[in-house]
């Protein structure tokens, strides 16, 4: 990040990029962001990872360096989801928030990682993010539990079908 | 009664029944009636499916608290996983006017509208809250006195703050009065904030994180780790085998899922509650007797 925010190398800021991030659910949060840094101390992912900055993240959001932050090796995924950033964010910006968001972006252009995509295909199909098996009822009628019932997949696909067929609503 | 309606999610059902087990065997004792609800989904997760498309996520996720509202009753969770989908669903929908009509739209189309009648509980504040901690105390026959446990809280039961709103995140004791209710002896094992790690797509990151967290449990001598979340449990079973493997480590507390460690103290039978299917068994329970009725303390 130093490099591209650098004196030497103009930033171009991306308002496209910006504007599409904007019209995800809560996506448009970065803007209050003001570069305090509460969030990097308790991050687990800058504890264990070189690549990985919650403060460093939300400063390229606001340039709108989209190519730096999404792609098909995105380490955005290396996010724990534990929501320590937004916890100590002093302006309520929810940095986790802003990354799901731009997970968003990704998902539109179908990049996922094989493991995220697995549980995705897995809801769609079935409506669970574990698939059905018959060991499953009998491992539950040991503990003398009913079988489950299947999800009413017609419910939730007419539900989701905006942003499963062509004209993906925002 | 107090009655509830019960939503199981995913992982409980179909990889821990014996945890499902528990909840319905323990709750009525503590005086809450489980209300089933038909054709709930999963939640849906907040990590996987949120990251594909949050108003699809928010969707599902309303049109399963609608389902509770058709019963006209609060709903709980299991998971804390399906607690933060829900709890942070119905937060959205509140404030959120914009959004709100963007899913109620959705939600006319299978005949539903979300009203925000019914309140999501995660089920460890479902016993604090509604049952108490004394009630629970007086359902125990067989006291877990003089027992170790390590409690690890995981992220979503606590975070965000603002709308989980179930204790302070810095310095929690919910878990630890519930175990101390068994009778057991909480400790605090100096690593106990860190996450699990099982939302992260990285390999590495999970398991540095972890060996750190463990090493910390060894240290507290805990012969239990309790927990209150199946994403969690699996990572302190399955994960921890993996990761003493890789650091060459003597890693070995058992985890435990809360209501199961309460139906045991409650008097039910280790061998009917499923932990010879843990890689790590928590035998170290067996040391304990049910009380003979004369050694009842009076109040």
């Amino acid at each position: 990040m130093a490099e591209s925010a650098g004196k030497k190398k103009v930033v171009r800021v991306d308002f496209a990029f910006r504007r599409e991030l904007a019209e995800k659910v809560e996506g448009n949060l970065a803007s209050f962001c003001y570069q305090c840094g509460a969030c990097v101390g308790d991050c687990p992912a800058m504890t264990y990872t070189d690549d990985f900055n919650p403060r460093q993240i939300m400063l390229k959001v606001l340039y709108g360096l989209g190519e730096e932050l999404i792609g098909d090796e995105s380490y955005l995924w290396e996010c724990t989801n534990c929501y320590n950033c937004a916890e100590r964010c002093p302006q309520e910006v929810k940095p986790a928030e802003v990354i799901i968001s731009m997970k968003n972006m990704m998902a539109d252009r179908g990049q996922y990682p094989p493991g995220v995509e697995k549980v995705i295909n897995a809801f769609l199909t079935e409506g669970r993010t574990v698939a059905m098996n018959p060991a499953i009822d009998k491992n539950r009628a040991r503990f003398g539990l009913p079988p489950l019932s299947p999800v009413p997949m017609d419910e939730i696909l007419i539900l989701i079908e905006a942003s499963t067929g062509e004209g993906k609503e925002s | 009664m107090n009655r509830f309606a019960f939503f199981p999610g995913c992982l409980v059902p179909t990889r821990y029944p014996a945890m499902e087990f528990a909840i319905r065997h323990t709750l009525p004792k503590l005086g809450i009636e489980i209300v089933d609800l038909e054709g709930t989904s999963c939640c849906p997760d907040p990590i996987y499916f949120k990251s594909r498309d949050k108003l699809d996520w928010l969707s599902v996720a309303a049109r399963n608290l609608c389902l509770a509202e058709e019963e006209g009753i609060d709903l709980f969770t299991n998971c804390s996983g399906c607690t933060a989908t829900l709890s942070e669903t119905w937060h959205l929908m509140h404030e959120n006017e914009e959004i709100r009509d963007k899913v109620n739209a959705r939600l006319a189309k299978i005949g539903k509208e979300w009203k925000g009648t019914s309140r999501l509980r995660h089920i460890a504040t479902l016993v604090r809250d509604v049952v108490g901690y004394e009630a629970i105390r007086e359902t125990v026959v067989r006291p877990l006195n003089g027992l170790n446990v390590a409690i690890h809280y995981g992220c979503h039961l606590l975070k965000p703050s603002k709308i989980m709103n179930v204790d302070d995140p810095n310095n929690p004791t919910i878990l630890e009065d519930l175990v101390r209710a068994l009778g057991a002896n909480p400790v605090r094992h100096d690593k106990w904030y860190l996450c699990c790690g099982k939302a992260c797509s990285n390999e590495d990151l999970p398991a540095n994180m972890m060996r750190d967290l463990l090493t910390t449990v060894q240290e507290a001598e805990a012969e239990l780790l309790c927990l209150i979340c199946p994403t969690c449990f699996g990572q302190f079973d399955y994960g921890q085998l993996k990761v003493a493997k890789q650091f060459d480590e003597d890693f070995h507390t058992p985890p435990v899922y809360y209501f199961q460690l309460l139906a045991f103290a409650q008097g039910v039978a280790y061998e009917d509650l499923g932990f010879e299917r843990q890689r790590f068994k928590p035998e170290v329970m067996n040391r304990f007797k049910i009380r003979e009725p004369i050694e009842e303390p009076a109040k």
